[in-house]
């Protein structure tokens, strides 16, 4: 088999065990590697209805066929399970060393079940898996958690690993924990509560097997094209600013939700640019493993520490919840990673109580003295919520749960779809991706599919409804399936001139397999019907198809888009044209000759 | 980004009809002054920006400054738009005319390359080019192949004389009302004269039209960096293009060409690729040749939005 190593690894944390399984080429095939793969195995390994945190749940590493090709931006990685703060599935991606290292373990897949009795971390080599005590790394950052591991493998084996690893949030099992390696996140969907369910600190890879490829000469002239096209003009922001850069084109255009979704423009935006940052401080320029881009920013706080920083970050720490202090949202930002939180998460969930605060619906905050725009509440808040303190314990659970926790009111501006808070676009300037969001199977979510795209390029107007956004939005998606099962990063997406066809060569050139275009859309479109499958299994209902009230209730008042709204039936109307698109029934279920269809 | 640079037509004419009836205004309506000059010849010297032949079709006795245009007469006066396009098609040296009354004062030229653009449309050539404003056609603002000259002739000689004959007869282009909006919001270019009160109201626009317009461009991401300032006050000529506004900026910020601006070898600037435009927040827009307005604002942002 080339580009696969066509088997699994089989991890049994309860009895200590492992083992390894042929993964059939046919499957492969079908759903290529990264997300693709991790939703099948979810579907095949995860008992219906399985608890997150219960032992039964799995949790699921994945590689892709593009890994260690050298292709530019596929240093990358998933991992898979059942989400504890949506119910549906978590498929998050992160990347670089432990990328490649995963790779060359020799698995196509990790397949992690059980749980362990005390903390334990694993060391996994291609010749087969240790169960290691971590009871000397309880409560330790990823980071620090990392770099002991790397050390105490290094003076007693003198050999590199690579690390993946959760803070203490993960420890606490906050619905919203991180798994973290190299200072990247594989952020949403709380991926790092599952490794704390299992009692599983970390894992730690080395491996030296090779996969081959079909044709080398070939893989390798793509290469050069992506590579000298990743340096042109299409990445410029990304390369020159990183997405911060995002922040204040969208408060121009009255897309940059703040205060929890109340309005949008921002009065601080121009001092939280990203602009702003790049001119007015010390920065630094990192990339993944083998990345031609190098989006990643890094940003001196006052205090002097380097901290990575991200629009997303930047969005949810600061406007979301009305700071305006970059210092104070470089703060955030470190606290959120040295304890393991998802950012997105974190901000959603903080700006929901600062609005409860407001109103005054939630009276153990006062002692908090949280309110919008008080950093220094926020910033005590952070680590509350990691170990559960106080209230921490209640915004640990993620604004649906805890809003249940307050009342009736508080639910209605509790900002998340499935459960998931929403990342920085406001739906109603961004119809859309209005629709993107609500139906995506992780819940809100920017990054499985695009469909923002269509808004911010005029090829829609982003102010209206109508019944053409469903095939967008499944496009997008099944677009952003096939990206994140090769892997290759979202951020070289426009350096394709005919996306499918070109990765149809080079997927053919990596396996060997002939694939074409029309192929690779179908496993795109596989992919997100196998989502929806797992999501259905486990108990989705129409309305979780949906977004919050007040999106759908309250106009934005102010700037470019004053007077813009969205109501209930336009978003039926865009929904209804998504099941449409997708082939599904009217009422969002996948039909059974959809299934035969694309062979599930 | 589609950023064609307009230049002189050779295949293609205008023709001007000056000989209609002025009854109602008590005077030939090509003569009314607008900045001391006559209409007629701001309308040759706006049209002769497009086209390098230009006809003028004046009445049997119709007397008119010197202008540089082929000036020919009806034979017959008062035949009605059909007899002065069909005099105008047959004096043209090009295959095709934009075709004009004499009273409109506020021709816009973004959409007349649209007109013209649309002779061959999804992959079908038409004949005529007609726009549809407030549920009526315009015959006298539309373009017209040479080629239906026969056709005119016949209706001449049978007293068809509504263009709309021709319209059945032959492959016609209708431009809706959204076409022309994108490039005429208010259908100034259809605003013709009848009456006194007519020629004072447009008299009052025009001053405020050909007063040159002030913009701001704001620059985000790289382009900001580049050009190390958030903002660039313009100051462009009365009808002013996207195209236009990019060419001053090039000049303003030499910074940017190359990085963000591409400029070719006629001076034309446009927007490389990655970059995108949009006006006041609202609106992308992709076509050079969109028109500016006073106080609009022009946004220059990366094309890859979110990520
Ligand atoms: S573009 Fe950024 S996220 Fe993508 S691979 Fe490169 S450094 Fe990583």
């Amino acid at each position: 088999m080339y580009g696969f190593h066509g088997r699994l690894l089989r991890i049994d944390l309860t009895t200590q065990s492992y083992t390894w399984q042929d993964i059939e080429a046919s499957r492969l095939r079908a759903v290529l590697g990264g997300v693709g793969l991790g939703a099948s195995l979810l579907y095949e390994y995860a008992p219906p209805r399985v608890e997150p945190f219960s032992a039964d749940n799995p949790l699921i590493f994945t590689s892709a066929p593009l890994v260690g090709t050298g292709l530019t931006t596929t240093a990358k990685y998933a991992v898979v399970t059942k989400s504890p703060l949506t119910g549906f599935i978590a498929d998050s991606l992160s990347s670089s060393f432990f990328a490649l290292e995963l790779k060359r373990v020799g698995a196509d897949a990790l397949v992690i079940t059980g749980a362990a009795e005390h903390p334990t971390y694993l060391l996994i080599t291609d010749t087969g898996v240790e169960f290691r005590t971590a009871a000397h790394l309880a409560g330790l950052s990823a980071q620090e958690t990392e770099e002991r591991i790397r050390y105490a493998v290094r003076t007693a084996q003198g050999a590199e690993v690579r690390v993946a690893a959760i803070g203490r949030a993960g420890e606490n099992l906050v619905r919203f924990a991180t798994l973290s390696n190299e200072g990247r996140h594989a952020g949403r969907g709380g991926v790092g509560a599952v490794f704390g369910a299992k009692k599983l600190k970390a894992v730690a890879l080395r491996g030296q097997r090779r996969v081959a490829v079909a044709d080398t000469e070939a893989v390798e002239k793509i290469a050069i094209t992506l590579r000298e096209r990743s340096v042109g003009p299409h990445t410029a922001k990304y390369r020159e600013i990183g997405t911060v850069a995002n922040l204040a084109v969208f408060d121009r255009l009255g897309s940059l939700p703040t205060y929890n979704f109340q309005n949008t423009p921002f009065a601080q935006a121009e001092a939280l640019s990203g602009e702003s940052f790049i001119t007015n401080g010390f920065s630094q320029t990192h990339g993944c493993a083998a990345c031609t881009i190098r989006c990643e920013r890094l940003f001196q706080s006052l205090s002097g520490e380097a901290q990575r920083l991200e629009y997303e970050t930047l969005f949810a720490l600061g406007p979301l919840c009305g700071i305006e202090e970059p210092d104070a949202v470089l703060r955030a930002a470190r606290l959120c990673d040295q304890h393991g939180l998802d950012t997105i998460s974190t901000g959603g969930t903080l700006a929901w109580a600062a609005e409860c605060a407001d109103k005054g619906l939630w009276p153990e905050l006062h002692a908090t003295g949280l309110s919008f725009g008080n950093a220094e509440a926020m910033l005590a808040l952070i680590p509350d919520i990691a170990h559960r303190r106080g209230v921490g314990a209640v915004l640990a659970e993620g604004s649906r749960r805890a809003a249940t926790h307050i009342g009736a009111e508080a639910e209605s501006f509790a900002m998340q779809v499935k459960g998931m808070e929403l990342p920085g676009y406001e739906p109603r300037s961004l119809k859309t991706m209005a629709l993107g969001l609500a139906v995506s199977p992780r819940g809100a979510c920017h990054n499985r599919s695009g469909a923002y795209e269509a808004d911010f390029s005029g090829q829609v107007d982003r102010l209206q409804a109508d019944a053409g956004r469903g095939a967008l939005v499944a496009a997008s998606e099944d677009f952003s399936a096939v990206l994140d099962s090769l892997i290759v990063c979202k951020f070289l997406r426009k350096c394709f001139d005919d996306f499918y066809v070109e990765a149809a060569q080079l997927m053919s050139a990596v396996t060997g397999w002939d694939y074409t275009a029309a192929n690779l859309m179908r496993v795109g479109e596989r992919i997100n019907t196998l989502k929806k499958l797992f999501n259905m299994r486990e108990g989705w209902r129409p309305e979780d198809d949906w977004l919050p009230a007040r999106l759908l209730t309250e106009p934005l008042s102010s700037g470019v888009v004053q007077g813009v709204s969205l109501t209930p039936d336009e978003l039926r109307l865009m929904i209804q044209s998504y099941y449409a698109a997708r082939g599904w029934n009217e009422e969002g279920l996948v039909r059974e000759e959809k299934k035969r269809e694309l062979g599930l | 980004m589609d950023m064609q640079a307009s230049t002189h037509s050779s295949a293609l004419s205008a023709v001007i009809l000056s000989g209609g009836k002025s009854s109602r205004m008590g005077r030939p309506k090509a003569l009314l002054p607008f900045d001391d000059k006559p209409l007629i010849a701001h309308l040759v010297e706006r049209l002769s920006r497009r086209f390098a032949d230009i006809v003028v079709v004046a009445a049997p006795d119709q007397t008119l400054p010197s202008l540089p245009v082929t000036l020919v007469h009806d034979a017959v006066a008062h035949q009605g738009p059909v007899g002065g396009i069909y005099y105008g098609l047959r004096a043209i040296r090009g295959t095709a005319a934009f075709v004009t009354s004499c009273d409109v004062p506020f021709l816009q030229l973004s959409f007349i390359d649209y007109l013209v653009s649309q002779l061959d449309h999804n992959g079908r050539g038409y004949d005529v080019v007609v726009p549809v404003w407030q549920d009526r056609l315009q015959p006298l603002h539309a373009v017209y192949r040479r080629r239906v000259v026969p056709h005119l002739q016949e209706q001449l000689a049978t007293q068809r004389l509504r263009p709309v004959y021709l319209y059945d007869t032959v492959p016609t282009r209708k431009v809706s009302a959204a076409e022309i909006k994108r490039f005429d919001p208010e259908g100034l270019s259809f605003l013709n004269m009848n009456t006194q009160e007519d020629y004072q109201a447009a008299l009052a626009h025009w001053r405020t039209l050909s007063a040159p317009i002030s913009c701001t461009v704001e620059l985000f991401g790289v382009a900001r960096l580049t050009a190390h300032t958030p903002r660039v006050p313009l100051v462009l000529s009365a009808e002013a293009t996207l195209g236009d506004a990019l060419t001053v900026l090039g000049t303003e910020c030499p910074a940017l060409l190359g990085s963000v601006l591409s400029a070719d070898d006629a001076g034309y600037t446009s927007l490389r690729n990655g970059y995108t435009c949009n006006i006041n927040g609202k609106d992308f827009v992709r076509d050079a040749h969109t028109r500016l307005r006073a106080g609009d604002s022009l946004l220059i942002l990366s094309s890859d939005a979110g990520g």
